[in-house]
């Protein structure tokens, strides 16, 4: 076995060393690109995708992190991948052990892309041929996925999409940013239904954050524009099948920018339904990290500034009364990995404690979370670990 | 001899930084922005995924043609690892005969933080640096007017 395994890994890469190749003179990303994402399972094993060239990686750990057990690579067959700060590959979990992986593929023009898809039902011994999720194939974005699974294990992807802009653009009609659309599957990612706008004239480089809601659906919290170029964030629950998402806005920084932010949100909803949120917003030139909670439609309750000047890539995550936010501080001394806790509910929350140091680069943190524990995934150096949030008393 | 005409056109057609993005790594950035002898030093940071860029980049190229104590210079805070693409969009855009340089890191926020630790890494930027050290900064896509209002 272990020799079928070896000689599995020297054909993938020759695989890997011919599309390198093919795509010379393209340079499609970094030669070690730093976006990855992470999730822990009901069993406790801790699942990560990154990409190492032209695939995506799904390794499993069974300590936490220190080593991997299982590392497959769900796309055996090269394609360029986005990999790069909001544009990394991301996996969510159904509830019968199903491993689904999604992934922006970049075009030949710039700023073009397509959603990629992929699944295993084999507890990621394999994945099957990645599909492309959007039946719209126009040479345009379609990037910046996002990926969740409700509560019925129904999957829902996310992602900015540009038909309308082209469309806008052959009429001689103005349009600000890009659209936000979205599909789903009801059979385990066999197919996706075709694709639904969210909402017209979004923002067009930020990731969108997905969130389970009590009820089970998936809610969407991502930055929009609002009159001239205001971009503020905006909040809709998607439908699987049913009606139309009714879309609102949820921020109120009134941030005026031409210009491309490149700094997602974060969304997590507890159990009584509270939808805690941190953005980023540079309103009057101040760089701030924000922490609300949602109130669709008028201003958020529980305004905090999380960090100022230096932080960015904030995520969050709510368990119970418990919500955590993980951010990175550059200082001159090199990037830390900061966390803010609170304990009663997003009222109050801690000082700003330092809980890793590299004096080089990380992919953006991801918070996930183990029997009511939360621990902050982070890859410095390309190097992954599982960061403790616990304080040593 | 035909070929040594042709090359000497070429040598002569040739703008003279159309070479591939140059790397900044974190060491290089106090150079970067340090106040120039004389005139005015506008930094201008774009992005491989930001669409107003180009734009901001042209409307600066434009500007510096008409006012000659402006020293140009394109940032982009993509890795200087993608530089073959980076050029490749200059190029396309017309904007290759403007000093270029990339970052040299894989993720921009510890340049960026050099560069302005009161930038949120939102592009496009541009930041100006005149001889007595002041410096302005921008976040945004310009046109002839804000560069205007910006360079007062």
């Amino acid at each position: 076995m272990s020799r079928l395994s070896f000689l599995a890994s020297l054909l993938l890469a020759g695989i890997t060393s011919v599309h390198a190749e093919d795509m010379h003179g393209m340079a499609m990303g970094h030669e070690a690109p730093l976006g990855f994402d992470a999730t822990i399972d009901k069993d406790g094993h801790l699942w990560v995708v990154d990409t190492l060239g032209e695939h995506v990686r799904a390794r499993r750990s069974d300590d936490m992190g220190r080593s991997f057990a299982v590392s497959t690579i769900v796309n055996p067959t090269g394609e360029p991948i986005y990999a790069e700060g909001e544009n990394r590959p991301k996996i969510a979990l159904g509830p019968k052990g199903e491993l689904y992986v999604t992934w922006s593929q970049p075009r030949k023009l710039p700023w073009t892309g397509f959603v990629r898809f992929s699944r295993s039902l084999d507890g990621g011994a394999h994945f099957d041929a990645p599909t492309t999720v959007h039946a719209d194939r126009a040479e345009i974005t379609h990037r910046f996925d996002s990926l969740a699974v409700d509560g019925k294990g129904n999957i829902v992807v996310a992602w900015i999409d540009k038909r309308d802009v082209e469309a806008a653009r052959k009429l001689g009609k103005p349009y600000l940013g890009a659209a936000t659309y979205y599909s789903w599957s009801t059979d385990r990612g066999a197919h996706f239904a075709p694709e639904r706008k969210i909402v017209d004239e979004s923002c067009e480089c930020c990731r969108i954050a997905l969130a389970r809601a009590p009820d089970g659906s998936i809610d969407a919290f991502f930055r929009a524009i609002y009159g001239d170029n205001i971009r503020d964030h905006a909040f809709a629950t998607l439908p699987v099948g049913g009606t139309s998402p009714k879309v609102e806005r949820a921020t109120f920084t009134q941030w005026h920018i031409e210009g491309c932010p490149h700094h997602g949100p974060s969304l997590s909803i507890d159990e009584k339904g509270t939808r805690h949120a941190v953005w980023f917003s540079a309103a009057d030139g101040k760089a701030t990290i924000w922490y609300g909670q949602l109130t669709p439609g008028a201003p958020p309750s529980h305004l905090t500034t999380i960090a100022t000047a230096g932080a960015s890539h904030a995520d969050l995550l709510a368990d119970g009364t418990h919500v955590w936010i993980a951010y990175h501080q550059m200082s001159p001394a090199g990037l830390d990995l900061v966390l803010r806790e609170s304990t009663d509910g997003g009222t109050t929350f801690s000082e700003p404690r330092q809980i890793a140091h590299t004096a080089n680069e990380s992919g953006w943190p991801k918070l996930v979370l183990w029997n009511h524990r939360a621990f902050v995934a982070w890859n410095p150096e390309g190097q992954f670990r599982l960061v403790p949030t616990e304080a040593l008393q | 001899m035909k070929r040594m005409i042709l090359l000497a056109a070429l040598a002569v057609t040739m703008p003279a930084f159309a070479a591939p993005p140059a790397a900044l790594s974190p060491a290089d950035v106090k150079t970067l922005i340090a106040p120039p002898s004389k005139g005015v030093r506008v930094v201008a940071l774009w992005a491989l995924d930001c669409a107003y860029c180009e734009e901001n980049l042209s409307a600066l190229a434009r500007w510096q043609h008409q006012h000659a104590d402006v020293d140009l210079v394109f940032v982009a805070t993509d890795s200087v690892g993608q530089r073959d693409l980076l050029s490749a969009r200059l190029k396309a855009a017309g904007l290759d005969a403007v000093p270029s340089r990339a970052y040299a890191d894989a993720t921009p926020d510890r340049i960026n933080y050099l560069i302005d630790p009161t930038w949120g890494g939102e592009t496009p930027r541009t930041l100006v640096i005149r001889a007595d050290g002041t410096r302005k900064a921008f976040s945004g896509a310009l046109d002839a007017g804000r560069i205007a209002s910006l360079m007062n």
